[in-house]
C-alpha cells in the first residue's frame, strides 16, 4: 500500500513535470505563430506546381495537390509502403495457409431480419461512397486507399451481421478476390513502368522516369491530362483506382481469414504439433 | 438483362447517391457513376434486393414517402408530447415493462420498417424479435395492457397497416 503511494507520487510529479517542459516552449512562442502566417517555400512549390497549366515543367494535371504528392513527386515511397501493406497481408494469409479459400463448418444465421435488411441497404450506400472517393481522388480530398478502406467496411459488416457463410454463399470467393487484388497490384506496377519501356527495349534515345506521370523536359511521354471532361491527373488516376480495388479486396481477405470459426482456425495453430 | 433489371432499385439509388456525394453533375461524374452502380447493383441485389417487382411499383414508392411525412409530422411530435408530458409531470407517471405484439406484415423490409418506427418514437423500443412467430418484443414507457391485441393497436397498427402498403 505504502509502495504504490509512492509510486503514484512519482508518477504524477514526473507527467506534471513532462507537460510543464512541453508546455513552455509553446507558450514562449518556440512553434512561431499556429497557425502560420506564411508559407514555407515548399508549400508555395507545390502549389504553384501541381495544377500549372500555363507552366507545364513540374505539373501533375491533377488539382488535388495531396494526391499530386503521394503519387507523383514522392510516387515511389508510396509504392514502397504499399507494398509493405500487401506484405503484412499476405503474411497474414500465410499463417491461415491451411484453410484459406475452404468453406466454414460452421452454419451461422447472422443477426436478426431487422439488423439485415438495414444493413444490406447502408452496405450499397458505403460502396458508393467508397468508390465516389477513390474515382474522385484527383479532384477531392480522399483517394485510392481511403475510398477502398471505406469500401471494405462492407465485408466487415456484412460477415458480422449476416455471418461467415455470406462468404461461401455469394460469387466472391477467396480465389477471385485474390485474383481481383492481384491485378490491381500488376496495375500499379504497370502504370508505374509503362514510361520506360521503350527504353528497356533498346530505344536508348527516349530517356524517362519511372513513375513518370505528365510530359518532362527530356522527353515528350505524357499520360492523359484530361478524362471526359475533368483533370485527370494522368497516372494518379489509375493509382487510385487499382490501389482502391486492391485495398478493397486485401482488407476483405484478411477479414474473411479472421472470421473463419475456431474449429477450422485451431487446425492452423495446432499444425506446429505435427511438424512442419 | 434480367439481372439489370433485377439490380435496377439498387442502380437508381446508388447513382442518385454518387451524384449527391460528389456535389457535381459533370459528364465524368455521370459517366463513372452509371459504370459504378451498375456493378454494385449487379452484385449486391442477391443481399438487398427481396421482390425486384415490388420494389418497382410507383405506388409502393409514393406511400413510402407518404408515410415518411406523416410519420416524422405526426407520430413522432404525438408521442415527444407524450413522453414531455411524462417527463415533466412531478409525479413520474411511468409503468415500463416488456410486451409482446405480433406483426401482419411479412417481408424483412416490412417488419424492419416497424420496427423502426417503434424504435424512433420515443417511449417504446424493440428489442427482440421472433422471426418465426412474427412477433416483436417492446419495452414501453407505460403499459396500459398486455392483451397482444390491444397492444397491437396502441403500439404498432398504425406503422404495420402502412408498411404492409409500402413493403408487402
Amino acid at each position: 500500500m505504502k509502495g504504490t503511494r509512492a509510486r503514484d507520487i512519482i508518477f504524477i510529479t514526473l507527467i506534471i513535470f513532462a507537460i510543464t517542459i512541453l508546455a513552455i516552449p509553446t507558450l514562449l512562442g518556440a512553434l512561431s505563430s499556429i497557425p502560420p502566417i506564411d508559407l514555407r517555400t515548399i508549400a508555395i512549390n507545390y502549389l504553384n506546381n501541381t495544377y500549372n497549366p500555363f507552366n507545364q515543367t513540374l505539373w501533375t494535371s491533377s488539382p488535388e495537390a495531396v494526391a499530386a504528392i503521394v503519387w507523383d513527386y514522392r510516387g515511389l515511397d508510396t509504392l514502397f509502403e504499399t507494398v509493405v501493406f500487401y506484405s503484412a497481408i499476405v503474411a497474414a494469409l500465410a499463417l491461415y495457409r491451411e484453410i484459406l479459400g475452404e468453406k466454414d463448418i460452421l452454419k451461422g444465421k447472422g443477426l436478426s431480419v431487422i439488423v439485415q435488411r438495414a444493413t444490406a441497404v447502408s452496405m450499397v450506400g458505403i460502396l458508393v461512397v467508397g468508390f465516389a472517393t477513390i474515382l474522385h481522388g484527383q479532384l477531392t480530398p480522399g483517394g485510392g486507399f481511403q475510398g477502398g478502406a471505406i469500401a471494405a467496411v462492407t465485408s466487415v459488416i456484412a460477415i458480422v451481421v449476416f455471418s461467415r457463410l455470406i462468404i461461401d454463399k455469394s460469387r466472391l470467393s477467396y480465389k477471385r478476390l485474390l485474383l481481383i487484388r492481384n491485378a490491381a497490384l500488376v496495375g500499379i506496377a504497370l502504370i508505374a513502368i509503362i514510361p520506360i519501356i521503350p527504353f528497356m527495349f533498346g530505344d536508348h534515345t527516349f530517356l524517362s522516369f519511372i513513375f513518370q506521370n505528365q510530359v518532362k523536359a527530356v522527353n515528350s511521354f505524357s499520360y492523359p491530362q484530361i478524362i471526359v471532361d475533368v483533370p485527370m491527373g494522368g497516372s494518379i488516376w489509375f493509382y487510385n483506382l487499382f490501389e482502391g480495388l486492391a485495398v478493397i479486396t486485401a482488407f476483405s481477405l484478411a477479414i474473411i481469414v479472421v472470421f473463419y470459426s475456431e474449429e477450422l482456425s485451431r487446425k492452423t495453430i495446432e499444425g506446429g504439433e505435427i511438424g512442419f | 438483362m434480367r439481372r439489370l433489371l433485377r439490380a435496377l432499385p439498387i442502380i437508381l439509388f446508388s447513382f442518385l447517391l454518387y451524384l449527391l456525394y460528389s456535389g457535381s453533375i459533370r459528364i465524368y461524374d455521370i459517366v463513372t457513376g452509371i459504370v459504378v452502380s451498375i456493378i454494385i447493383g449487379i452484385v449486391m441485389a442477391p443481399i438487398v434486393i427481396e421482390n425486384w417487382r415490388k420494389s418497382l411499383d410507383l405506388y409502393r414508392f409514393f406511400y413510402l414517402i407518404k408515410y415518411i411525412i406523416v410519420y416524422f409530422f405526426i407520430y413522432e411530435v404525438k408521442s415527444h408530447l407524450n413522453v414531455i408530458r411524462i417527463g415533466l409531470s412531478p409525479s413520474m407517471s411511468i409503468r415500463p415493462g416488456i410486451v409482446r405484439v405480433p406483426i401482419r406484415s411479412r417481408s424483412g423490409y416490412a417488419l424492419t420498417l416497424v420496427s423502426l418506427s417503434i424504435t424512433n418514437t420515443p417511449g417504446t423500443i424493440v428489442i427482440d424479435v421472433d422471426e418465426g412467430k412474427n412477433v416483436l418484443y417492446v419495452n414501453w414507457i407505460y403499459v396500459t395492457t398486455v392483451k397482444p391485441e390491444e397492444v397491437y393497436r396502441e403500439v404498432a397498427e398504425n406503422f404495420d397497416a402502412n408498411a404492409q402498403k409500402i413493403f408487402d
